[in-house]
């Protein structure tokens, strides 16, 4: 077909082959990061898992939003917004509002508990082996899902960097972070999370501040200066008489009236209000309960710490999230020639830089702290999901008599397997970055959001509660996610688009989470009342 | 004095202690604001749009009556293939919309042709659609030069100036299957496809701007994450001199 075959043409050439000046950044700061790793390496589990609890609430804030700032933040978010315009807003909310009831709701109370991981406390506070390694399982599962769109990140940038194929790129960028983090471990990732943050907040913001000078914005602050693109791409821009506007193609920097763009739900992006408000709810419950974030909370001294990191760790993250709307903004006027042709849409922030005419060591940079946001995350993520292997299935479940040396190697297999199954994953594609690790959200909120939330400010809720809740969240999310892997494999079953648009991948923690907590709360009102030493630890130690 | 078993009991909505109180009534005021800031703001949204046309969409509905009865005047002719390249220009076009929107562009071309003309213009679009499939380079130089010829050759017959954006978007648009003809498919779904691109929801909140910006999507995208940190700042202080107050250490 030409027009397809013409549009492959612009995006083609945008990727281009291998390049010599971003592959030494992106691998001077891989080595930087290996380094780093191994002077401050695990020496031991308690090392390991929580990182001797020595990192100051400043320093926490910053490896919580680099933790945080994954490949979907800095790649997926302004694909979305680049994809479906307001829409796309809901996911800047949601991955930001959720640390509010983190924050209020749990962050100094789950210090205070004083476990290492998501499970550990389902299992104490639960009282039951069981439902430990139920909980082990589903952090193992939420790692692996928004490990997925991670690995499809690290895949892009190496695939634009390098010049290669997306499957070889997956294998590459998979197996480099799968020996960084196998390295350095918990202490090593920590500061490294610090260093890789600094990374990537520079590496974004510096194209923005060029791109709006450039294209004669108010470029002192771009995340504000990007207003002005927004409105001028609602109103259109004519053809400037100078032709000084043009992007790396000598297209004008000039569109059609697109109001599309920046209007609420509007028909010609296919979404609406009920899925605007789902995403935006089911990701921030999904944020309050992710075992990688909560597992934050561990490695600060005190409750306050846990508190203050909060604070930090969600502003050094808005400042990457009141950022990325702008390239999308100027993705959308750069690429609006059709000689542009089809953008992957996951890649529009390293394209909106090339188009930009940004100099191509900036670009560079700007895909190695990709890279450097995936990693953070991914790191995190495997030892998030390898901790619940080794400490709460192997030793707490299997093994109680396991030696820490075993225990170490049992949580760096944990690691290998899981890196190898995220791999195969994501060589399927499934759906952009950002969609695949909002699956993550709405699992964690179905499923660990009610027992942290009741857990924490009910006593009364109890075993068999929490039994009823999980069993009633994750049938929401199997039904979810069942049908969307059906029809991702071309497979149509009764009622699909029904559950398609009310329990979307995306987001069906905005059904699943509140019949969850609704079951939870009958169940355990029903029941044995929760044993004596429960409640009082839970008083004493947590609410004291 | 200790606490008999039945004491031992937490809820947060019934607090005991005077700090869990305390506590209680703060995180119940911040999850109202945050609640009504994210939520009230989208829903109030919600509630007064009004699905807004594009000056565009005036236009179509006016000539689309003739130019579907094939009755059209050339006016309305230039006019319709004016709103089709509006709407061809937009990024969010899906294939099927664009397939769709180039044949009506292509017929309306055509149709706007001359007679006499028709079968040396079929036959430059073909030779251009030939092209565009081979290039490696958007600057290949016949590339470049026989998409000048096309924008200069029809530009004129839309009536669009060299200045008008869509001057550019027009040579790469053009179809050679179907030119002669509108299909079935193409006069079925142009109404619809109209009014998914045309028609926006828009109120007095995304039509004021504030820092240049439309008004509704600063309040989203900037203000909502300043107040997030605002929340979470008070959230901290508040605690804090709550704790100092009751002499609790953490």
């Amino acid at each position: 077909m030409p027009v397809l075959t013409f549009a492959a043409s612009g995006a083609t050439q945008l990727e281009g082959s291998f390049k010599v000046g971003p592959a030494i950044i992106l691998i001077s700061i891989l080595v930087l990061f290996v380094l780093v790793g191994i002077l401050f390496r695990a020496k031991d589990t308690t090392d390991f898992y929580a990182a001797g609890r020595g990192i100051s609430k400043v320093g926490s804030g910053m490896a919580i939003a680099s933790n945080w700032m994954s490949a979907a933040s800095f790649l997926g978010m302004a694909a979305l917004m680049y994809g479906s315009g307001y829409h796309g807003l809901a996911y800047v909310v949601g991955w930001t509002g959720g640390y509010v009831l983190l924050l209020i709701l749990m962050a100094g109370q789950i210090r205070k508990y004083g476990k290492y991981t998501a499970a550990d406390f389902i299992g104490d506070r639960y009282y039951s082996q069981t439902l430990r390694a139920v909980g082990a399982i589903i952090a193992i599962l939420i790692s692996i899902s928004y490990c997925v769109g991670q690995f499809g990140g690290i895949g892009l940038m190496f695939k634009w960097v390098m010049g290669i194929d997306y499957a070889w790129a997956v294998i590459i960028g998979g197996a480099v972070v799968l020996a960084y983090t196998l390295i350095s471990g918990m202490l090593g990732v920590t500061k490294n999370m610090q260093i890789q943050y600094i990374i990537i907040i520079i590496s974004f913001i510096i194209p923005l501040f060029i791109l709006t000078f450039k294209f004669d914005y108010f470029w002192l602050l771009p995340q504000v200066g990007y207003g002005s693109v927004v409105s001028d791409a609602v109103a259109g821009i004519p053809i400037a008489e100078s032709q000084q506007l043009v992007n790396s193609f000598g297209h004008d920097f000039a569109m059609v009236p697109a109001p599309e763009y920046a209007m609420p739900w509007d028909p010609a992006t296919g979404k609406t209000f009920y899925q605007w408000i789902a995403i935006a709810f089911s990701l921030m419950i999904g944020t309050a309960g992710l075992p990688h974030v909560i597992q934050r909370f561990y490695v600060v001294p005190k409750a306050r710490d846990a508190r203050w990191s909060v604070v930090w760790g969600l502003f050094f993250i808005c400042i990457l999230y009141w950022s990325a709307p702008a390239y999308a903004a100027f993705g959308k006027i750069l690429s609006a020639h059709p000689e542009v042709g089809q953008l992957a849409k996951d890649a529009i922030v390293v394209y909106t830089a090339q188009l930009g005419d940004v100099h191509p060591l900036i670009v560079g940079f700007l895909a190695a702290g990709g890279v450097s946001a995936a990693f953070s995350t991914v790191s995190g993520l495997l030892v998030a999901g390898s901790s619940a292997f080794a400490h709460d299935l192997y030793v707490k479940v299997i093994n109680p008599n396991a030696k820490p040396k075993n225990q170490l190697l049992a949580a760096r297999l944990g690691t290998v397997l899981m890196a190898m199954i995220v791999t195969v994953i994501a060589l399927a594609k499934l759906a952009l970055i950002g969609q695949l690790v909002a699956v993550a959200f709405s699992l964690a909120g179905c499923t660990i959001f009610p027992l942290f939330l009741l857990g924490i400010w009910w006593s009364d809720s109890n075993k068999a509660g929490a039994i009823a809740g999980l069993v009633v969240g994750g049938i929401v999310s199997a039904i979810s996610l069942s049908y969307f892997i059906a029809g991702k494999y071309g497979v149509t079953w009764p009622l699909h688009n029904f559950v398609d648009y009310w329990l979307g991948a995306w987001y069906f923690a905005i059904i699943g989470a509140p019949l969850a907590i609704i079951a939870h709360i009958i169940v355990s009102k029903i029941t044995k009342e929760t044993p004596l030493e429960i409640r009082k630890f839970l008083i004493e130690k947590v609410h004291s | 004095m200790d606490k008999t078993p039945n004491e031992y009991h937490i809820s947060f909505f019934k607090p005991t202690t005077p700090q869990a109180k305390a506590n209680r009534n703060m995180v119940l005021w911040l999850v109202l604001i945050w609640f009504f800031a994210i939520f009230g703001f989208q829903f109030l949204l919600w509630i007064i749009e009004k699905p807004t046309p594009e000056p565009a969409y005036a236009t179509f509905q006016e000539v689309w009556p003739n130019v579907e009865s094939n009755s059209a005047s050339t006016g309305e002719l230039r006019r319709f293939g004016q709103v089709t390249l509006s709407v061809l220009g937009k990024l969010a076009l899906s294939q099927d919309d664009r397939a769709s929107l180039d044949n009506a562009l292509t017929w309306t071309i055509y149709e706007l042709t001359p007679a006499t003309d028709r079968s040396a213009l079929l036959t430059k679009i073909r030779e251009f659609e030939k092209m565009k499939a081979e290039i490696t380079a958007l600057s290949d130089v016949d590339y470049v030069k026989l998409k000048t010829e096309l924008a200069q050759q029809l530009s004129p017959l839309l009536q669009i100036s060299k200045s008008d954006v869509r001057s550019k978007i027009l040579p790469l648009e053009l179809v050679s299957a179907d030119m002669s003809s509108m299909t079935g498919k193409t006069r079925e779904s142009m109404p619809v496809i109209m009014k998914k691109y045309l028609v926006h929801n828009q109120s007095f909140l995304t039509d004021f701007k504030f820092l240049g910006f439309p008004f509704h999507y600063f309040y989203t995208a900037i203000f909502l994450l300043i107040l997030f940190v605002g929340l979470c700042w008070l959230y901290c202080v508040k605690t804090d001199r709550l704790n100092a107050k009751m002499d609790i250490i953490d």
